[in-house]
């Protein structure tokens, strides 16, 4: 087989078993429970909650409270998600000894791995797809309706046409915008990184539990691995405590993923614009992450016996 | 002329397994042999942890020997492509729930590349072949043990393979269903396809094979061609139709008159593999 | 390759994919603080820090909802009018969400404007103990906003937010120095209008405090007449300005010709002169202004009894008299 068709035949194999993963996380209740609570989330937006602001700011707070409650139950989600779906698939698999069928047909170990985490990930990303619209639209609303009362009260005090101006671009800067996207997307970044660690967790750990423990462990401590990495970098070498500091340090630095990265999401909800520049340095690193974790569980995965 | 590649042909396969009590690795397979060609009904019989399975799995690749060969049609078990060729039917076959029995031929028939028009044409043909044509739309989780026998043939077949291995494909089947995959067998057999079974039901296995192999502890006992075995070989049979008492007399006393022949028993004559099978397994007792 | 060989080999391959990355996550951090679109370190203790960013990851990593929370905490607390913890719950809000001009408008509005209500109508401390609260809470108010623009150095209306507060006629007795805290509300809202992206308003504001500043008549004249001309407001302060300014430039001249000069009608001018007359709580200069309302008083046949000139005056707010311990 020439390369060509050799590549095009890998990539409908992986295909298949993607879209068969999706299928079968889909069809099961969790999925969803954690979907409907998702939406719940992301629609209560609707509703008012106790505001306190002067008049000047009337209705701009309920905008970045939408987008954070958004985000927030959007990145809960996701990471939830793509922890306990992808530390199932092969335990399942397993299991219920569907995994014996699956190799005993010409598929590579490595197609079989890649398939498994792209369907995880394909759900991830159709998830987060449907809140964002939801979001969105809520946002749109909400924004278009703060804007007519704001634009309202300057001109009844006679605001000048050029403060009214700046008034309305402040205001729709907090609404939806191109940022607001990016942000979604680094969301589901942050999803692809753990989720593709917490395949390789899997490959060696045979029990979900605790590649699902082990793998929220590692979403917590990565978001103090930019601390660790400093005090590596900033601490002396030379005293004998501060050995075992750095070593640790480093170890936490070398191992972990930096988390704290995707806090720009955290800005764009304050109303920061994310250079594009930004959004494909994550976009480099998530990718990164997805490659490497991927082959390292092909390595585990390639000896184990079943 | 050249020899035929075999179907199967395992050489000197060895399996250990560690446990983590003992420093003692278990020796699962104990220099195992195998050979199978095109063709032949192969069963591999052994009481459960005999290393039946384990030295399926290793012919499939989803075991790694720790010395000794595995091929299939020439192609070493360790790579992918040995398994263009191959269907498997594992133990107690599970697959997804939550697919309808169309769905996951499909499936598995995507995997192996075939797509399409022709993909359903097969799908369809399994289907009618497995008898389950009926049942298509329904979903696993609501199929019949035996059932899920048939659908795990027509899955081992999808791909048109040469070679089928079965691991207890008639164990908690109904002896209806037991019969039809009996059926199923021989005519795969009718096709040229070469057949690798395991079982521990004897009797299934005597009617459906031409070759057979005794495997117990791990090693492999006794192995050939089924006739040559189950014959008793310092014995001759001679089964007469319609013999009357007096030729039934007459042979005797010529026994009885010859030197070295003497006669053992004449009435209806009879042995089984279970016999047989339990006097190896008993010899090989006294030998540990 | 044994097991124990695979896991060693991952184990390396892990470390070194680690070492690879390291520079790019580290200069790619560096870049983000550097745009200001990574939150400054937490300032708070460890402790509690770790404490939020528990929170901050059990909510989904986001900061951002950490304060949302606590943001309707300390709108819980101002309902029962607990000043101390509206203050300490802004403090970690602003930690946690430091770009968010909200929470610093509305921290400092909390204290400066709230909190220093209460100790003057409501609260049943003794005089001292009130007038000390609300000092303290208007000065809290202030150095609260204060912080918020060194954070938000870009943000104009955190300024304009000072310069307010520092002009507010309730307020600025808090301030010791009148006519300091007028010209820090002048640099405040010369301060929104340099950021570039300030309302045209914000000079406007800027020229009133300046205003009120005793000694800088003839600039505050210069930059009266130039917003004059630019935006052509024609607001009764504005009116007010021109004429009182002008006035103090030249005593000598026309006081008739000068109302014409300024003011579109007579009628218009008296009502402007007397509003700015009786408004003595906005120490806004008078010059002039008594000999204005005089000849228009004429000029309108305003009969004697309703002249303004004879009205008492209310005095500037004084936190002497407010505090007195009889109330």
């Amino acid at each position: 087989m020439n390369p060509l068709s050799q590549t095009l035949s890998h990539a409908s194999r992986i295909g298949v078993i993607a879209r068969h993963a999706f299928t079968q996380l889909v069809r099961m209740k969790v999925f969803y429970f954690l979907a409907f609570f998702a939406v719940i989330l992301i629609a209560s937006n609707f509703f008012n909650l106790p505001q306190h602001e002067g008049p000047e700011s009337a209705g701009i707070n309920i905008l970045r409270s939408i987008k954070s409650w958004s985000l927030g139950a959007m990145t809960l989600f996701s990471v939830v998600l793509s922890i306990v779906a992808t530390a199932l698939l092969l335990p399942k698999d397993v299991e219920d000894r569907t995994l014996y069928t699956i190799l005993a047909k010409p598929v590579p170990r490595l197609d079989y791995l890649a398939g498994k985490l792209l369907g995880v990930l394909l759900l991830v990303f159709v998830s987060l797809a449907m809140m964002d619209v939801l979001m969105t639209g809520i946002l749109h609303l909400r924004t278009n309706m703060v804007l007519a009362d704001q634009m309202a009260m300057a001109e009844a005090r006679s605001w000048p046409a050029a403060d009214i101006a700046l008034l309305k671009s402040d205001i729709l800067a907090q609404g939806p915008t191109a940022s607001l996207q990016g942000a979604v997307f680094s969301v589901f970044l942050r999803a692809t990184i753990i989720a593709s660690m917490a395949m390789l967790i899997s490959t060696f750990s045979s029990s979900t539990l605790f590649t699902t423990i082990i793998s929220f462990l590692i979403y917590f401590i990565g978001h103090f691995q930019a601390d660790a990495r400093a005090a590596y970098l900033t601490q002396e070498a030379g005293t004998s405590d501060s050995f075992w500091m750095r070593g640790i340090s480093l170890l936490i630095s070398l191992v972990l993923p930096d988390f704290q990265l995707f806090n720009v999401i955290d800005a764009v909800i304050e109303g920061q614009v994310m250079p594009l520049m930004i959004l494909g340095k994550l976009t480099l690193i998530g990718l990164f992450y997805f490659v490497f974790y991927v082959i390292a569980s092909w390595f585990v995965f390639a000896r184990k016996e079943f | 002329m050249t020899q035929p590649t075999p179907a199967v042909e395992i050489r000197h396969l060895v399996k250990d397994f560690k446990t983590s009590f003992k420093r003692q690795p278990l020796r699962a397979v104990d220099d195992v042999s195998i050979r199978i060609m095109p063709g032949e009904v192969y069963g591999l019989i052994g009481p459960n942890g005999s290393g039946k399975s384990t030295t399926m799995k290793a012919l499939l690749g989803l075991v790694a020997p720790t010395s000794g060969e595995c091929s299939i049609f020439g192609k070493d078990s360790l790579k992918v492509d040995s398994r263009n060729e191959v269907g498997f039917l594992p133990e107690n076959p599970y697959f997804y729930k939550h697919l309808s029995g169309e769905e996951t031929l499909e499936f598995y028939g995507k995997l192996c590349g075939i797509k399409g028009v022709k993909l359903r044409g097969r799908v369809k043909e399994l289907l009618e072949l497995v008898d389950l044509s009926g049942a298509s739309h329904r979903r696993i989780g609501g199929y019949s043990k035996g059932m899920l026998q048939r659908i795990g043939l027509a899955q081992a077949l999808i791909q048109e393979p040469r070679l089928v291995i079965l691991d207890e494909p008639t164990a908690g089947v109904d002896p209806v269903g037991s019969r039809e995959i009996r059926d199923l067998i021989f005519k795969l057999k009718g096709q040229g396809i070469t057949v690798f079974l395991c079982s521990h039901l004897l009797e299934q296995v005597q009617e459906v094979c031409d070759h057979v192999g005794i495997i117990f502890q791990g090693k492999m006992v006794k192995e050939g061609r089924l006739e040559d075995l189950i014959a008793i070989e310092d014995q001759t049979e001679l089964v007469m139709k319609d013999a009357s008492p007096e030729l039934v007399a007459r042979i005797e006393e010529m026994i009885a008159k010859d030197g070295s022949a003497s006669l053992v028993r004449s009435g209806k004559p009879r042995t089984t593999l279970e016999r047989l099978f339990l006097r190896e397994t008993r010899k090989q007792e006294g030998k540990n | 390759m044994t097991q124990g060989k695979r896991y060693a080999a991952l184990a390396l391959a892990i470390l070194g994919m680690g070492a690879v990355r390291m520079p790019f996550e580290q200069a790619l951090s560096k870049e983000l603080f550097a745009a200001g679109l990574l939150p400054p370190k937490l300032e708070v203790k460890t402790s509690e820090r770790i404490g939020q960013t528990f929170s901050a990851v059990s909510l989904g990593g986001l900061r951002t909802l950490v304060a949302t929370f606590l943001n309707l905490r300390a709108f819980s607390y101002f309902t029962e009018q607990r000043w101390a913890e509206v203050g300490d719950t802004f403090d970690t809000i602003v930690d946690l969400s430091p770009r968010t001009r909200y929470y610093w408008d509305t921290g400092s509005w909390h204290q400066a404007y709230n909190a220093a209500s209460h100790y003057l109508y409501e609260s049943k401390l003794p005089a001292l103990r009130r007038k000390l609260g609300w000092r303290e809470s208007i000065l809290k108010g202030r150095s609260f906003l204060e912080r918020g623009i060194r954070n938000n150095p870009g943000d104009p209306v955190l300024r304009e937010r000072l310069g307010f507060l520092l002009a507010d006629p309730n307020k600025i007795a808090a301030f010791g120095d009148v006519g300091k805290a007028y010209g820090d509300s002048y640099d405040a809202y010369m301060s929104a209008v340099e950021t570039g992206s300030g309302r045209g308003m914000a000079e406007r504001f800027a020229l009133y405090s300046l205003a009120r500043i005793p000694g800088r008549e003839k600039e505050t004249l210069a930059m009266a007449q130039r917003l004059h001309k630019e935006q052509g407001a024609n607001t009764t302060t504005m009116l007010s300005l021109l004429y009182t300014l002008g006035y103090h430039q030249d005593p000598t001249q026309s006081v008739a010709a000068l109302i014409d000069s300024v003011f579109p009608s007579h009628e218009v001018a008296y009502d402007v002169l007397t509003g700015l007359w009786l408004r003595t709580r906005d120490r806004f200069p008078v010059h002039g202004v008594a000999q204005g309302i005089a000849l228009l008083e004429v000029e309108l046949k305003v009969p004697a009894e309703k002249s303004i000139l004879k009205k008492d005056l209310p005095s500037p707010m004084n936190p002497d008299d407010y505090f007195q311990p009889n109330r």
